[in-house]
């Protein structure tokens, strides 16, 4: 069957909350394991001992494998305690809608992430940071340019402030959004701290 | 949020990580798994691109064997049959200024580069849990790594990561807890310690020997 269209966000809600209902252990300890079984029987997957695949047909087996797990057993929202199920046309019909390059930063420190397909001589956009890992106050703002200074380094990611203005930032406490803003700022002041100010952030 | 976020045209990041040993068993069974919730992550959730970070149920690491097998396979399978852009972020075991954690790094960044992701986030050293322990340093190696990888034949990465990833795994059980942000660098000068330099040269002299033409 031809999709209507691709599902958007609000779609997705309204199909979790029309969806099945089904218990979280049920999912977590009896669906998941047990349809992913099913399908590595039914793909017939073995991976061996190398950790990069070189077999073209053993990963295509992988990638049909991961679509069937998708529209036989759907996507669980534990909040609702609901399953949404999609066809396959509705599947592709997404897969579609995503982008296949992003222009991250501005001006002179812009750069393009891009399809790269399989390893070409391309590199990957290099994103450095702490990764949501715990960072003082006091040395965010260096740790962050030690990052941003690297010439390999494209993009950064953020590290979590602990504090802010020396109080704890509280998660679902205003102190959180204080943080957060204060972050930003930090992120901001080290990569132009670097010479790099319009680096994706 | 993410209704928010979608309407006014912001760029969407999925942040998922599947846990190797827990609801999802092996190997094969979570690349499945990580395969189709990344997907579903783009079609029902308006995702740009999707932040992957296989996790090991044992260790907490990205870094183990077993990890970089399920990202590897699952960035393979989906590069090869779609245009969708794929990431994955570092949690390695060893603390900074140590050779272990920048061994670690170096293989997940080989990993994924060869695999074919389009974005390499990272590094949580010291598994991403430990105040002040990450530098620009563990950056440095995987964009080094990353770029040395670049173009080589599967075979060839293979043969490096056969000899790699046992290199460090033997001290899982007894990773260096490596050192601060404070330690490893001058705060003011934003410079790295001539020991952590001297830690990064023995990890790139350690690369060569197991096969990685990497130039810094």
């Amino acid at each position: 069957m031809v999709a209507r269209r691709y599902i958007d966000v609000f779609e997705t809600y309204d199909r979790f909350a029309e969806g099945r209902r089904i218990p979280e252990k049920d999912w977590d300890y009896v669906i998941v394991p047990e349809n992913a079984k099913m399908m590595k029987e039914r793909y017939d997957l073995h991976f061996g001992s190398n950790i990069i695949p070189d077999d073209p047909d053993l990963i295509d087996r992988l990638f049909l494998a991961g679509v069937d797990m998708l529209l036989s057993t759907g996507i669980y929202n534990s909040d609702l305690g609901m399953v949404l199920d999609l066809d396959e046309d509705e599947l592709y019909e997404g897969l579609k809608m995503a982008p296949k390059k992003l222009k991250l930063g501005r001006g002179k420190d812009r750069v393009t992430c891009k399809a790269r397909r399989g390893n070409t001589l391309r590199k990957p956009i290099i994103q450095g940071g702490p990764t949501g890992a715990p960072v003082s106050e006091g040395i965010f703002t260096s740790m962050i340019q030690s990052y941003a200074q690297e010439p390999t380094v494209d993009t950064i990611v953020s590290g979590v402030l602990n504090t802010v203005d020396g109080h704890p930032a509280t998660t679902n406490t205003p102190w959180e959004i204080r943080a957060t803003h204060a972050e930003i700022r930090y992120v901001r002041e080290a990569t132009r701290k670097a010479g790099r100010p319009g680096m994706c952030i | 949020m993410l209704a928010g976020w979608t309407t006014v045209g912001d760029m969407i990041m999925i942040e998922q990580m599947p846990i190797f040993g827990g609801y999802t068993g092996g190997v094969e069974e979570t690349a499945i798994c990580d395969v189709a919730t990344t997907l579903g992550s783009f079609a029902c959730f308006a995702g740009n691109f999707h932040l992957d970070g296989p996790i090991h149920i044992r260790w907490g690491v990205t870094t183990a064997k077993e990890t970089l097998q399920v990202a590897a396979y699952a960035a393979a399978a989906i590069d090869q049959n779609t245009d969708l852009l794929l990431a994955n972020q570092y949690y390695p075991m060893a603390g900074p200024c140590t050779e272990m954690c920048l061994l670690e790094t170096a293989a997940q960044a080989i990993v994924d580069t060869a695999s074919g992701r389009e974005l390499l986030s990272g590094s949580a050293a010291a598994k991403g849990v430990v105040q002040d322990k990450t530098t620009g340093m563990e950056a440095r190696i995987m964009g080094d790594a990353s770029v040395a990888t670049c173009g080589m034949k599967i075979e060839d990465v293979n043969e490096i990561l056969n000899k790699l990833v046992p290199s460090y795994e033997a001290n899982f059980t007894n990773a260096p807890a490596g050192k601060t942000f404070q330690e490893c660098y001058d705060v003011k000068t934003v410079k790295p310690t001539q020991e952590y330099l001297d830690v990064y040269d023995k990890a790139v002299q350690s690369l060569r020997d197991f096969g990685l033409d990497i130039k810094h």
